[in-house]
C-alpha cells in the first residue's frame, strides 16, 4: 500500500507546504479547516489512492499551521520562515 | 537541491511508533488526533518509558501498535481493571486506559464507575464518537436524538432509548476528591492535549482518578463529507456534550 516516499513541497510567501503522500488518506479534513480555504485536491495520490491535497494559490497560504494540526495522519508538515 | 540536505521527515509525536504509520484507523478518524494529543502530552513530561497503554475493544483496540510504549488490549471495558492492577503492582509506572464510548459507558460502565468511586490512580482516555464504529454504526449510549446509525434507521427515539450518557458528569458526581474529569474535542487539540497533560500529571501526584472524554469525528459512520464532519462536531455534538473541566483537585489550585 505504501508508496514510496513522495512528498509534495510548496513555496508559500511564509514558509513552506509539505505534504507525505504516503501518509495522507484524503480525508479533506485540513481543507475545511483552512482559515484562507486554499487547499484544493491534488493530482497525486495518497496512501488509499484518494487525492493528497496541495495549496491553489502559493500566495493565498499564510503557513498558520492549522492544517497540519489537525491532519490525523500527520501527513503535512508547515516549515515557517523566521521572522525578521 | 543539493545532496547533503536532510531528508524530510514528517513531524510525528516522539512517542509514536513510526513503523506502523500510516495508521489503521478510517481516513478522518479522530483517533489519530486524540492519540497525537497523547503522544505530544506524553513527549512533554518524559514519561515514555515508564508509561503503559490499555486498549479497548472496538475501534480503539487498532491503537495496539500506534505508540511505542508497552501496550495491552482488553475486552469490553476491561482495560480500566488491567490498568488498575498495573498500577496497583507497580506504582511508579503511568497507566493509561484508552477506550471508546462503547467500551466505558455501556458494557464497561461498571468498571469505569467502580475505580471512580475507589478513586484509583489511573488515566482513562474515553473517545466519544456517538456511534459503534467498528461494528459498523450502531446506536451507542452516546447517540443524540434523532441521530441516524445502524440500528436507529429513523433517528434515535429518547422516549425508548433514553437520553445520552454524559460521562463526565457522571464520573464528576460520583469521584472523591483528588479527581480530574474534562471534556475535550478534537475540534480544540491545544486544549485537549492541556486536559490530557494535567490528567498524566493528576495520576502522577498519586492525587485520583483522571478522567479525560475527548469528542471525536467518525466521517465512515456517520456518513458525512469533511464539512458535515466537522459541522456534527461542533454543532450538535458541543451543544449536547459541553467541553470544559469538571473537577480539578483542590491541591493543585493552592
Amino acid at each position: 500500500m505504501t508508496t514510496p516516499e513522495k512528498v509534495l513541497t510548496v513555496d508559500v510567501p511564509r514558509g513552506r507546504f509539505n505534504l507525505f503522500t504516503y501518509l495522507c488518506k484524503g480525508c479533506g479534513l485540513c481543507k475545511e479547516k483552512c482559515p484562507k480555504e486554499c487547499l484544493i485536491w491534488a493530482e497525486e495520490l495518497g496512501a488509499y489512492g484518494t487525492p493528497a491535497v496541495i495549496p491553489d494559490d502559493p500566495q493565498k497560504c499564510i503557513a498558520c499551521g492549522i492544517c497540519e494540526q489537525v491532519c490525523p495522519d500527520c501527513a503535512i508538515l508547515i516549515e515557517k520562515k523566521k521572522v525578521k | 537541491m543539493s545532496a547533503t540536505q536532510p531528508i524530510l521527515q514528517p513531524r510525528m509525536p516522539k512517542s509514536w511508533y513510526k513503523a506502523n504509520k500510516p495508521h489503521l484507523f478510517c481516513p478522518g478518524c479522530g483517533h489519530g488526533m486524540v492519540l497525537k494529543a497523547l503522544g505530544e502530552a506524553i513527549d512533554e513530561l518524559g514519561i515514555q518509558s515508564k508509561t503503559i497503554f490499555g486498549c479497548d475493544i472496538g475501534c480503539s483496540l487498532l491503537a495496539w501498535n500506534f505508540l511505542d510504549v508497552d501496550s495491552t488490549q482488553t475486552h469490553h471495558g476491561r482495560t480500566t481493571p488491567v490498568m488498575v492492577g498495573i498500577k496497583r503492582a507497580n506504582p511508579e509506572l503511568v497507566t493509561v486506559a484508552y477506550m471508546g464510548d462503547g467500551g466505558g459507558y455501556a458494557i464497561g460502565s461498571q468498571h469505569t464507575v467502580n475505580a471512580a468511586i475507589r478513586n484509583e490512580k489511573i488515566t482513562v482516555i474515553l473517545v466519544n464518537n456517538t456511534n459503534y464504529g467498528m461494528t459498523g454504526g450502531q446506536m451507542a449510549p452516546t447517540t443524540l436524538p434523532g441521530q441516524r446509525t445502524e440500528t436507529t434507521p429513523y433517528g434515535r427515539d429518547p422516549e425508548e432509548t433514553g437520553y445520552p450518557t454524559r460521562g463526565p458528569e457522571m464520573i464528576a458526581a460520583i469521584a472523591p476528591e483528588g479527581a480530574y474529569v474534562a471534556r475535550g474535542t478534537v475540534a480544540n487539540l491545544r486544549q485537549l492535549k492541556g486536559y490530557i497533560k494535567k490528567a498524566l500529571e493528576n495520576q502522577m501526584a498519586g492525587r485520583g482518578f483522571s478522567f479525560v472524554e475527548a469528542l471525536s469525528l467518525c466521517p465512515t459512520n456517520w456518513r458525512t463529507n469533511a464539512k458535515d464532519t466537522w459541522a456534527f462536531l461542533e454543532g450538535k455534538m458541543a451543544q449536547y456534550f459541553p467541553v470544559g473541566e469538571l473537577r480539578v483537585p483542590k491541591q493543585k489550585e493552592e
